[in-house]
């Protein structure tokens, strides 16, 4: 039925030590491996769990950072825009200090000049703290060459002209 | 025993001769429900979730609303429970007479949704289709370019942006395969890229049937835990992945090996079908050496090497030395990081911005670690049909780059495994590839 080596076939590697020999079957006695290959799998099964429900709370603390950024950018503009860009890798990936950039007058995305934000801190209430910016000449996107009239004390050293 | 205790039993039991099926029933319509309520929010389109595309499910346009990443994951966390209670139950009822009916409709039901509504979550059927077109209509090398090479073509507006200048990382067999849908234009091609991957799935569930049966095992609870599985209805179905071909390729060389009488020819034929597999999709060679161990005869290498020899042949012949190149398709794609892989998560947990490249040669040594072990329990009488899932399981763990059809190769081998804990370790995985995708509903981005 499944093909299983019938004892001729184990006989073939009789010259084998008896430890190194095939078996047509798992031992009765291999439940020491067993019990040890379960143990293995359950911590690396906690792990895995831990890792992702780290990564779960992780991005939703984003999520919810990202949530007062663009809170943030409309407040301080006065414009409702949706159409916004969330840079979260400018100032170090473990920063938690975002760049939001979105148009100062309406247009398609990028198409108007932009105004960039950088966010920083906890939040409170429903937005958080704007600690500096530059502007975007339209179509371009964030380079430092492009960017001018930095404010603020994030942004020093930031802009390129 | 007292005719009052008789009595109380009968009742007993014949509540429970109704309740079941009646239960069962209701976590099927489930399963449906809500596998037809991403199919029809799907249809709408303007959603992240669903790849642009051209129209090929407009007519179920307005029935749903749009998809959203809210009322997608809570479908999807309703099918999990569903599909997680199902099995208890199917498990549970072994002797219920109406158990096969119910599975065969649910599966029927799945599948057909699935089918008539729009491409899910993935854009990779569009590059399939490009490859094709590049290879059928073009007479460019989809080994060599990637889709960038047709930007003049229909079909290259689909193609995602990441894997525009991608050559195909397939196995010449599928590349053939696909070539004559090539000329069906691109719809014609989305149609039968979508056929394509039904019949595949249809094949996949019947030999896990049979496969079961074979082992002694519950078939009808063996398909259910593969074809209802959610990740295998939303995403491996639903994206029309290729490697639903390569899991009944899988599945064939597994019946052929337990089915046949232990002949030469039978060994044989099953080696040559695992590494018809591998010329679809590379990773599926992780079975043969399992099967060697197992069989311990010349039956499976010759068949393995015949079908080795023919496929290189016809992949040199039409794609050059490019088109047999499988190591560098496979270095390119280990290379690339996912956010939802597991190694990832864990570089994240230690405070890590995210993999680095000695994480990846501590990934690889630790599959290596694994497989010898297999290997060594396989040579030593473990069941070789567990090894292979194990060890596709610990590729898919520890690969930088996951995707939810990823975690799905092991699962047919699991269902019908004698080692229960492969199933308990994929659903897990599985889980916890859900559960990774929640953070949308806990913290909504407009």
């Amino acid at each position: 039925m499944s093909g299983a080596p019938v004892s001729a076939d184990l006989d073939r590697w009789a010259w084998l030590p008896a430890p190194l020999r095939p078996r047509a079957g798992e031992h009765p006695g291999s439940g020491r491996t067993r019990l040890i290959e379960t143990t293995l799998l359950v911590l690396a099964g906690m792990l895995l769990a831990l890792a992702t429900i780290n990564d779960v709370v992780r991005q939703t603390h984003t999520n919810q950072r990202l949530i007062a950024d663009l809170r943030t950018w409309r407040s301080y503009t006065g414009h409702p825009y949706h159409n916004l860009s969330i840079e979260q890798e400018l100032f170090g990936i473990n920063s938690h200090r975002e760049v939001v950039c979105g148009n100062t007058s309406p247009g398609g995305p990028k198409a108007r000049v932009q105004l960039c934000l950088a966010i920083a801190g906890p939040p409170r209430g429903p937005l958080r703290t704007v600690q500096g910016g530059w502007y975007l000449p339209p179509r371009s996107e964030d380079f430092r060459a492009d960017r001018y009239a930095c404010f603020g004390p994030a942004a020093r050293g930031m802009c390129g002209r | 025993m007292s005719v009052a205790a008789q009595g109380v039993r009968g009742v007993g039991r014949s509540r429970s001769e109704w309740l079941t099926p009646a239960l069962a029933s209701l976590l099927a319509l489930a399963l449906v429900a809500a596998t037809s309520v991403i199919v029809l929010d799907g249809a709408t389109g303007h959603s992240a979730l669903i790849p642009r595309s051209p129209q090929i499910a407009g007519w179920l346009k307005g029935i749903g609303g749009r998809l959203g990443y809210a009322v997608f994951l809570w479908a999807i966390l309703a099918m999990a429970g569903a599909y997680a209670l199902l099995l208890t139950l199917l498990s549970r009822s072994r002797a219920a007479p109406s158990r096969r009916r119910l599975a065969l409709l649910l599966l029927v039901a799945l599948h057909a949704i699935v089918f008539v509504g729009p491409i899910l979550l993935s854009t990779d059927v569009f590059s399939y289709i490009a490859y094709a077109r590049m290879g059928v209509v073009h007479g460019i090398n989809p080994y060599v370019h990637g889709p960038a090479a047709i930007a003049h073509d229909p079909i290259y507006r689909w193609v995602g942006i990441s894997w525009r200048r991608v050559a195909t990382a397939y196995g010449p067999l599928y590349t053939l395969l696909s070539y004559p849908l090539a000329p069906l234009g691109v719809v014609g091609a989305l149609w039968a890229m979508k056929l394509e991957a039904l019949l595949a799935s249809a094949g996949t569930l019947a030999l896990t049937w049979r496969c079961a049966r074979a082992r002694g095992l519950d078939p009808v609870w063996a398909i259910v835990a593969v074809g209802a599985n959610p990740l295998y209805v939303i995403y491996a179905l639903g994206g029309a992945h290729n490697d639903l071909i390569m899991l009944a390729a899988m599945m064939l060389a597994v019946s052929v090996s337990l089915l046949g009488r232990s002949s030469s020819r039978n060994d044989a034929l099953a080696g040559a079908a695992v590494i018809a597999g591998a010329l679809v999709k590379a990773t599926m060679a992780a079975l043969l050496p399992f099967m060697i161990l197992s069989k311990r005869r010349l039956g499976p290498v010759l068949g393995a090497l015949a079908a080795l020899a023919i496929g290189l042949l016809i992949g040199f012949l039409a794609f050059g030395i490019h088109g047999i190149d499988v190591v560098a398709a496979l270095n390119r794609d280990a290379a690339f990081v996912s956010t939802d892989s597991f190694p990832n998560e864990i570089a994240h947990l230690f405070g890590k911005p995210g993999v680095f490249p000695v994480d990846h040669d501590l990934l690889k040594a630790s599959l290596v670690l694994i497989v010898v072990h297999l290997m060594w329990r396989t040579w030593r009488g473990y069941d070789w049909i567990a090894a292979s899932g194990w060890t596709l399981l610990a590729i898919s763990v520890t690969s930088t780059w996951l995707l939810a059809w990823y975690i799905l190769w092991p699962l047919p081998l699991a269902v019908i495994s004698r080692d229960r804990r492969l199933l308990a370790a994929t659903l897990v995985v599985q889980a916890l590839f859900v559960i990774h995708q929640t953070s949308p509903l806990l913290a909504p981005v407009q």
